[in-house]
């Protein structure tokens, strides 16, 4: 019987698979998938060129990194020069302030020691402060970066809205469609449809939303030096893609089969989804022990490097929610593993009671 | 209970506060089972909860013994094509039932034989290949009719299979119906074309507003229906002798020239009665060419018992 099961969740697959992958309407989420390599790979272009730009000038202009970090405001502009010698490129302006009006200077020297562009403002012949660009580019720093676009959009939004678009409509789009008869006149029992079509869905999502997740990491890596992305992928770099892939698929299941479900028990799967979303996206507001009903703080607490903290959270706020304790890296995949079983094994059980009424829906 | 019967056992099936079928007791044999009713009577509602697509209220439903619950037995023994007149996207004529009978556990090659097989029953093997959202309403139907039989089931659920279908194909569609049943099979029309339901019928089920109505075979129905007298028309060669003869008899009620002069129609209250003293007389100097009855069809029961009701 179990054999058969399989060949029956099979074929369910074949049939659903290029209906699901090929769709017209999954457009949108090819879109949603692709939006954060297509940004990690525009980046990469410009930080590229920002990075050849600078490397240029310091070649021409060699300035040490520890000379460039001594410089403090409250420096003369002839101090700077004397410990970093002439900037590549210095402008002045003349202007008038004051009571009665008197004449100032100020001066703008730049310098680069071939990652960060550096800018040095002097008022008068004194530096007032100190600005740096093409900084953040640094691997380190980019890899933050991709940490949050992961937690923050790609997990909470592309890959939510997603799962809600392909799985909400394997069974509610049938039965818009009025075509889910035809499973429920074969001989395939009912959770066994449940489980194919999960699987399909679950498969069509992991693909687009996994790939994406290479993309944007090789897009991440693709502006820097083979040296450095070396020494990061044989350091830890490897493991990290390997996570968020891994956490992609996580959340395409969990996500998957709770939108499964929503589609084959609501008639308008907008309202439920609406409400999870509220409820994933306040995860960030709300006190700990209340995050761990959610699936987003178990998808995050999997990921190899933390978000920076929200800035969007006041502090007076940030007093009162007590950050969860991430939990490890079993707890968080049994949990999510757990969960998406769960409500599948439901939805096979709904899925006795299913009756074909189009006209009401 | 019978192995190769459909049952229903007081089925009830209401949808919140509307009934769809009330107190349905039925036990229906192998052959061409007719179901008719006029729109909203609860024709579909009885298909689908034949097929498990709707669930009953109360009451027990066996398709051949078999629990409409069970769709891994029952779905091996019933082929439904029902009235949806809707597909899965994108699909073909072919990519259609060869979906459908993979499903079923079919390796791809005997998956592939059955399809093409199915599609030449219906003749639509040449535009197999085209997508279903192109063919026209014959084609949709007879695709549908394809994907009912393609697993050659014991049992056919038949929702309105002739709509849309041209005359030829309509006939050829009729005599698979009576092939299928010539072979014991069962299958069961639900229709509301009741000169063909006539013509192909072996019993048949006639449904008003959720009850059964009247059921069982035609001739049987017809002679419990005593309120309307029965029709027979007599072709023959002296039809005013006859006319007057008839007429002598106590329990018929009227008799009248047939228009183009060559008979009589004879209205009787005994059918039995009329058609034993009806002997006698045919033996007679009248030149008694045929007798038939007139009003034992599907379409006079439907008028006698649902028409009246209706202006009721």
């Amino acid at each position: 019987m179990i054999a058969e099961f399989w060949s029956q969740i099979i074929a369910v697959v074949r049939i659903e698979f290029t209906k699901t992958f090929f769709a017209r309407r999954s457009v949108w989420i090819y879109l949603l998938a692709l939006l954060p390599a297509a940004l990690f790979f525009i980046n990469s272009i410009y930080s590229k060129r920002v990075h050849e730009r600078l490397a240029k000038i310091a070649i021409e202009h060699p300035v040490r990194k520890d000379a460039l970090r001594s410089i403090r405001r409250g420096m003369t502009a002839d101090q700077v020069v004397q410990v970093l010698g002439e900037p590549y490129r210095k402008n002045s302006r003349e202007f008038w302030n004051g009571r009665p009006p008197q004449r100032h200077e100020r001066l703008t020297y730049y310098y680069t020691d071939g990652e960060v562009d550096v800018t040095f403002f002097f008022n008068d012949g004194t530096m007032q402060g100190i600005g740096r660009s093409g900084g953040g580019q640094t691997l380190s720093g980019l890899q933050l970066v991709f940490a949050s676009v992961f937690q923050l959009y790609f997990i909470r939004l592309a890959i939510f809205f997603g799962c809600a678009g392909i799985f909400t409509n394997l069974f509610r789009g049938e039965m818009l469609d009025k075509s889910l008869h035809f499973y429920l006149l074969s001989p395939v029992p009912r959770p066994v449809v449940v489980v194919g079509k999960f699987v399909s869905g679950l498969l069509a999502t992991a693909i687009i939303f996994s790939a994406s997740t290479a993309l944007q990491f090789y897009a991440m890596l693709r502006g820097f030096d083979s040296i450095p992305v070396h020494e990061y992928l044989h350091n830890g770099g490897w493991n990290h893609l390997a996570a968020y892939t891994g956490i992609s698929v996580l959340a395409c299941a969990a996500y998957g089969s709770i939108f499964l479900a929503i589609g084959l028990i609501m008639k308008n799967p907008a309202v439920p989804s609406a409400l999870l979303l509220l409820w994933e996206s306040v995860n960030a507001f709300i006190p700990g022990s209340l995050k761990m009903a959610s699936v987003v703080f178990y998808l995050q607490s999997l990921c190899p490097i933390e978000a920076p903290p929200d800035v969007t959270i006041p502090p007076a706020f940030l007093a009162l929610v007590a950050p969860a304790e991430r939990v490890g890296t079993f707890t968080g995949i049994a949990v999510m593993v757990t969960l998406t079983l769960l409500v599948l094994a439901a939805s096979g059980l709904l899925s006795r009671k299913l009756e074909i009424n189009y006209s009401v829906d | 209970m019978s192995q190769d019967r459909i049952t229903f056992d007081n089925v009830s099936r209401f949808y919140g506060e509307v009934l769809g079928v009330n107190r349905v007791t039925l036990s229906i044999p192998p052959g061409i089972t007719s179901l008719v009713g006029p729109n909203g009577s609860g024709k579909t509602t009885l298909l689908n909860l034949m097929t498990g697509l709707v669930r009953p209220t109360e009451g027990d439903i066996r398709i051949l013994g078999i629990e409409p619950r069970d769709p891994r037995k029952m779905f091996r023994m019933v082929g439904y094509s029902t009235q949806f007149d809707s597909f899965p996207r994108g699909a073909t004529g072919r990519g259609f039932i060869y979906s459908f009978l993979r499903l079923f556990g079919y390796p791809s090659s005997k998956a592939s034989a059955l399809t093409a097989e199915a599609l030449d029953v219906v003749h639509l093997t040449d535009a197999a290949d085209r997508k279903i959202a192109g063919y026209s309403k014959g084609m949709r139907q007879r695709v549908k009719l394809a994907q009912a039989i393609a697993h050659d089931p014991q049992v056919l659920v038949l929702d309105e299979p002739l709509n849309g279908l041209d005359p030829l194909v309509r006939a050829e569609t009729l005599t698979l119906f009576r092939k299928y049943a010539a072979e014991g099979r069962h299958v069961f029309v639900s229709t509301h074309i009741l000169h063909e339901v006539d013509m192909i019928s072996d019993q048949f089920i006639l449904l008003s507003n959720g009850y059964v109505v009247a059921e069982g075979q035609i001739q049987d129905v017809r002679s419990e229906i005593r309120e309307h007298p029965l029709q027979v028309t007599i072709r023959c060669k002296q039809p005013h002798a006859l006319a007057s003869k008839v007429f002598e008899m106590d329990h018929v009620v009227e008799v009248r020239l047939h228009p183009d002069g060559k008979g009589v129609l004879v209205l009787t209250r005994a059918a039995e009665l009329f058609y034993r003293k009806l002997n006698h007389i045919a033996m007679g100097d009248f030149g008694v060419e045929s007798i038939a009855p007139a009003d034992d069809t599907v379409k006079s029961v439907y008028e006698y018992l649902i028409g009246e009701e209706s202006q009721r």
